[in-house]
């Protein structure tokens, strides 16, 4: 499990790179999201669709309606440019922080 | 059966709970639940266990909405409406400042309404302390569970009394015999003159009131805390004087009081006994009595003054001397069980009055609770008049009354207005205000003005307070507002004011859908409601029902006064005597000479009571030698032998007393008519020759004449048996038939003269129409209440109707120009307002006309002459409110009238 802290800085990147991979609806999302994490993280599920409702407002995102092939109303979420460069952005902060982790953890630089 | 659908359609809905929850949103939500659920039925789940999990997997409701408004808002707090901030009462101010808003743009209104509100509390307020201070007589003591006062039952030849004096010996003796009384005291006034204590302390002279001799225990029986000197031995000793704080400050100043030695006339018993200056040593100051005690005390004497002065009142069971005992319990000690160990006391009273007299007296005594007294007297001889029921419940009822005036023309006005409001609340509703806001603001306006109405109220209570002291005879003060009792009630009041005038803008008009109130649909809904109309009527009908009884109270007034009372009133001045009363009793015949030698007094008479005070004193009659059983009262006042022709009172059998007939004095009698009915005397002229004897003074005397019946009661009650006797030990008034053309010289000459006979006395006088008029001062009293309470209460209805008038000549601007435009006159304008008006106006004199018709026929059966309620009364208070109705809503239809029609009919 992932601490709700935790949780709430990642939403945003991990949202942004999943949509990198197409365009999805809120269910897909999370789904992916359980997959990929192995279900450690797990979200309120309707918590998410305020979350894109803010990005879309930021502009990172866009949304259209879609009528699906069983006849079923879904929002579909897409990335805007501003949508990619953000998330390379996040990526950089995220692989700087993930590096300084890394050595701070490596048994080296471990004090005595 | 589960319904995967119906279950869904309800969670839809659940969400439209959350105002943030958008359509979009909520359809991207279901959605989710569907493809969740559709997932988990996949995985083997039921639709009812697959619905459960889903919905608890999207998660709660609010949490979601909130993040929503979040996004959305500008606000930088981001806290959505529907949760509670951290000030509760955040909108408050906003209330407030609207309301503010709305007294400012509203002034005609606004003054109406805070101008009755205040006039309607004030009259509350002065009736609220009233009130409190009747009810709470008495009730300050800590222990006032356990102070009594003895009330005596006797029951002897000629009748049965209550009476709340009781034996000497009686206090004393249930001390020492039962362990249960605690404590007992007795409160004995002055014989003769307990109204008027003559007290000298060097150059100061005055007459006091409020002077009793009482025993050392009375300090830990009533709460009489000590400012100087000690409880302990204050009055163990012989004349000694405990002074309460204001009358020491009276006499002595700034200097210290203790010590320090005041000359006290007092009179210990009946009788001729010289009565002269004592001296008395201050041995303590104690606090005021408090206003609402029936005890009130000025001077407290020490009771071994009293007993060397009158060594046979520790003994003495059956003297008809005015002495209160009272006795505080035990705690726990049952007072309805005690009362009847009493017994005992009452033989000794049986057996020293047969002993004495020979015949029996039977004597119950009774413990009456000391905060009962006041409001609850049901005996003779109270120590100051009780209160009286029917008064506090008359001008209550009248506060209350006046009150509700002030709240009709607030509602009714608020109602009139919200016409124009609708459009207010509908914007404000589409913009997003909820209900409750809404009743938010219109009771923040209403508590806005009850608040500045209030604070006017206080001012006009100081104005009120002065003439209600000086009617109901009390002191009232706006300090008083502080007490608990007043307070809390008051408050109860101006919530329930602010609420009540509040409600109907409040919850009436929020109610409405804002599409309705923004088409227009509902302004003509509510024009003319019935609500106004019943208030109109309403405020109207009270008025006009206090016009009435004013009306009536006064007629009855007019009429009593009017009366021929049967005895000649003007031009008599009183002299009371209350000191050097043997100097009188002895000389009186040439005390009025020297008063008669004045050229503008052109006569004198002596008599124990004059027209008009309330003297109770009676003999009982008996033709029979010993036996009193079948005995007749009649009412006595005791005369000179000038009295009936000074008084002008005429004789209808037989003769005046005659100086010439030496005899009169002691054998000859004169009766009125109605003594003769009460004799069973057929004829005047049969009553001539009559013999009797008084139970009094067991004297035989004989009928000389008989007069015609005088008032001299005043006309509420049939005028008494009354029997005229030469009796001189009782005189203590001197009346003098006087001219006033010259008034300066005639008081020169009469103080002259009393300076010469009583010196060093206080002169108290009267004139005795003005002393007569205060038999009529309960009436009197209620006309002034009435009169000053209906006129204001018309004044508020007025202003109401005036306020309705101007809103409706406002509301009908165009209505009136387009009229004018077609040639319609000033007056056709004018009576196109009145009408609807007038009409209203009318009904309330049908519905207060009864009520008042019952009230009045009620009030007027007390009296023994009164006038008839008669149709006058109703025609002129009908006419007068419609007059002065229609006045006033003519000033509005003239102005309204006399505007440019251009101008009305452009507008907009």
């Amino acid at each position: 499990m992932i601490s709700k802290t935790m949780v709430a800085a990642s939403t945003k990147p991990v949202i942004l790179s999943i949509l990198a991979r197409g365009e999805m609806y809120g269910y897909q999302i999370i789904q992916h999201v359980t997959e990929l994490s192995g279900g450690t993280l797990e979200w309120s599920e309707g918590m998410l669709y305020p979350v894109l409702h803010r990005m879309e407002k930021d502009g990172l995102i866009q949304s259209k309606w879609r009528i699906s092939d069983n006849g079923r109303k879904r929002k579909y979420y897409h990335l805007t440019v501003q949508g990619r460069e953000e998330l390379e952005k996040d990526r950089k902060e995220w692989m700087r922080v993930n590096k300084l982790l890394n050595r701070l953890w490596s048994p080296l630089s471990l004090p005595d | 059966m589960f319904d995967l659908e119906e279950a869904i359609k309800k969670w839809r809905r659940s969400l439209r709970k959350n105002e943030a929850l958008e359509d979009g949103y909520r359809e991207e939500l279901e959605s989710h639940l569907r493809d969740k659920i559709d997932h988990l039925k996949a995985q083997g789940f039921s639709d009812e266990k697959a619905f459960a999990e889903a919905v608890k997997k999207i998660g709660d409701r609010d949490l979601i909405g909130e993040e929503y408004f979040k996004a959305d808002t500008k606000k930088l707090t981001g806290r959505p409406p529907w949760k509670k901030g951290l000030l509760p009462t955040a909108l408050i101010p906003n209330y407030f400042k609207t309301a503010f808003r709305k007294i400012k743009r509203q002034k005609i209104f606004s003054f109406i309404n805070i101008v009755g509100l205040a006039v309607g509390l004030a009259c509350c307020a002065v009736i609220i302390l009233y009130v409190v201070n009747e009810l709470t007589y008495d009730t300050f003591y800590k222990d006032k569970d356990r102070i009594f006062r003895v009330n005596a039952y006797q029951v002897n030849e000629v009748g049965e009394f209550y009476m709340a004096t009781t034996p000497g010996p009686l206090g004393p003796m249930l001390k020492d015999t039962f362990p249960q009384v605690e404590e007992a005291t007795r409160v004995v006034p002055p014989y003769e003159n307990p109204d008027s204590v003559l007290v000298v302390q060097k150059d100061k002279r005055f007459f006091e009131t409020h002077v009793f001799f009482v025993d050392n225990a009375a300090f830990r029986i009533f709460y009489m805390p000590f400012l100087k000197g000690s409880p302990e031995h204050a009055l163990t000793r012989p004349h000694t004087v405990v002074l309460a704080e204001s009358t020491a400050k009276k006499y002595f100043g700034d200097e210290d009081p203790i010590g320090g030695i005041l000359q006290i006339e007092v009179d210990y018993d009946i009788g001729i006994e010289r009565v002269e200056l004592q001296d008395y040593e201050v041995t303590g100051v104690i606090e005021d009595a408090p206003m609402n005690t029936h005890f009130k005390y000025d001077m407290l004497l020490s009771m071994p003054t009293f007993l060397a002065n009158r060594q046979d009142f520790d003994t003495e069971w059956v003297n008809p001397h005015t002495k209160y005992t009272y006795i505080k319990l035990q705690p726990d000690t049952d007072p309805s069980s005690f009362k009847e160990k009493m017994v005992l006391a009452s033989q000794e009273v049986t057996r020293q009055f047969e002993e004495r007299f020979g015949s029996s007296l039977k004597v119950n005594f009774d413990l009456q609770p000391i905060g009962r007294i006041h409001m609850s007297s049901y005996v003779r001889r109270e120590m100051e008049a009780p209160g009286n029921w029917y008064y506090v419940t008359i001008y209550s009822m009248v506060a209350f009354l006046i009150l509700l005036i002030g709240c009709m023309n607030f509602v009714n006005l608020s109602a009139a207005l919200s016409a124009t409001r609708t459009r207010e609340v509908g914007l404000r509703k589409v913009i997003g205000a909820q209900r409750k806001q809404l009743i938010g603001q219109f009771l923040g306006e209403s508590s806005l003005i009850t608040f500045v109405a209030f604070i006017l109220s206080l001012v006009l209570m100081n104005v009120l307070l002065c003439p209600f002291n000086r009617m109901a005879g009390t002191e009232l003060s706006i300090a008083g507002l502080t007490r608990p009792l007043v307070f809390v009630p008051l408050i109860a009041l101006l919530v329930l004011v602010a609420l009540g005038s509040g409600a109907y803008p409040a919850f009436i008009l929020t109610a409405f859908r804002p599409a309705d109130v923004l088409q227009g649909r509902l302004a003509q809904k509510l024009r003319g409601t019935g609500v106004q109309k019943v208030l109109v009527v309403g405020q109207f009908a009270i008025s006009v029902f206090l016009v009435i009884c004013t009306m009536t109270v006064f007629k009855q007034l007019n009429f009593m006064r009017g009366q021929a009372l049967g005895f000649d009133i003007n031009q008599k001045l009183i002299l009371r005597v209350k000191s050097n009363l043997d100097h009188l009793r002895l000389d009186y015949e040439a005390i009025k000479r020297d008063f008669v030698s004045n050229p503008y007094v052109t006569g004198a008479t002596v008599s124990s009571s004059v027209p008009g005070d309330h003297d109770e004193s009676g003999y009982y009659m008996t033709t029979r030698e010993e036996d009193f059983s079948d005995t007749m009262r009649l009412k006595v006042n005791t005369v000179d032998y000038d009295f009936i022709p000074e008084y002008g009172i005429k004789m209808i059998a037989g003769r005046s007393f005659e100086k010439e007939n030496r005899s009169d004095i002691n054998e000859a009698f004169v009766i009125n008519r109605a003594g003769l009915i009460e004799l069973g005397i057929p004829t005047p002229e049969e009553a001539i020759g009559k013999r009797y004897q008084a139970h009094y003074h067991r004297m035989w005397k004989t009928i000389v004449g008989v007069t015609e019946n005088f008032h001299y009661r005043g006309m509420q009650e049939a005028v008494e048996p009354l029997l005229l006797d030469i009796e001189t030990s009782l005189m203590d008034n001197i009346t003098l038939s006087v001219s006033t053309e010259n008034m300066n010289v005639l008081m020169r000459g009469v103080r002259a003269t009393w300076e010469e006979h009583f010196p060093g006395v206080p002169i108290v006088y009267s004139f005795l129409d003005e002393n007569f008029d205060r038999v009529y001062r309960y009436e009197s009293q209620m006309g002034r209440m009435l009169g000053i309470t209906t006129t204001l209460g018309l004044i508020i209805a007025c202003l109401g109707l005036f306020g309705l008038a101007y809103f409706v000549a406002n509301f009908k601007r165009k209505e009136i120009g387009i009229r004018k435009v077609l040639g319609a006159s000033h007056w056709d304008i004018v009576s196109l307002l009145s009408k609807r008006f007038a009409g209203l106006v009318l009904v309330s004199v049908f519905v207060a006309g009864p009520l008042a018709w019952y009230a009045m026929t009620r009030w007027l059966q007390a009296f023994a002459y009164r006038v008839d309620l008669g149709w006058f009364v109703f025609a002129a208070a009908a006419v007068g409110a419609l007059v002065i109705a229609m006045a006033t809503v003519s000033i509005q239809g003239m102005k309204a009238a006399s505007l440019d029609p251009a101008n009305s009919i452009r507008n907009e």
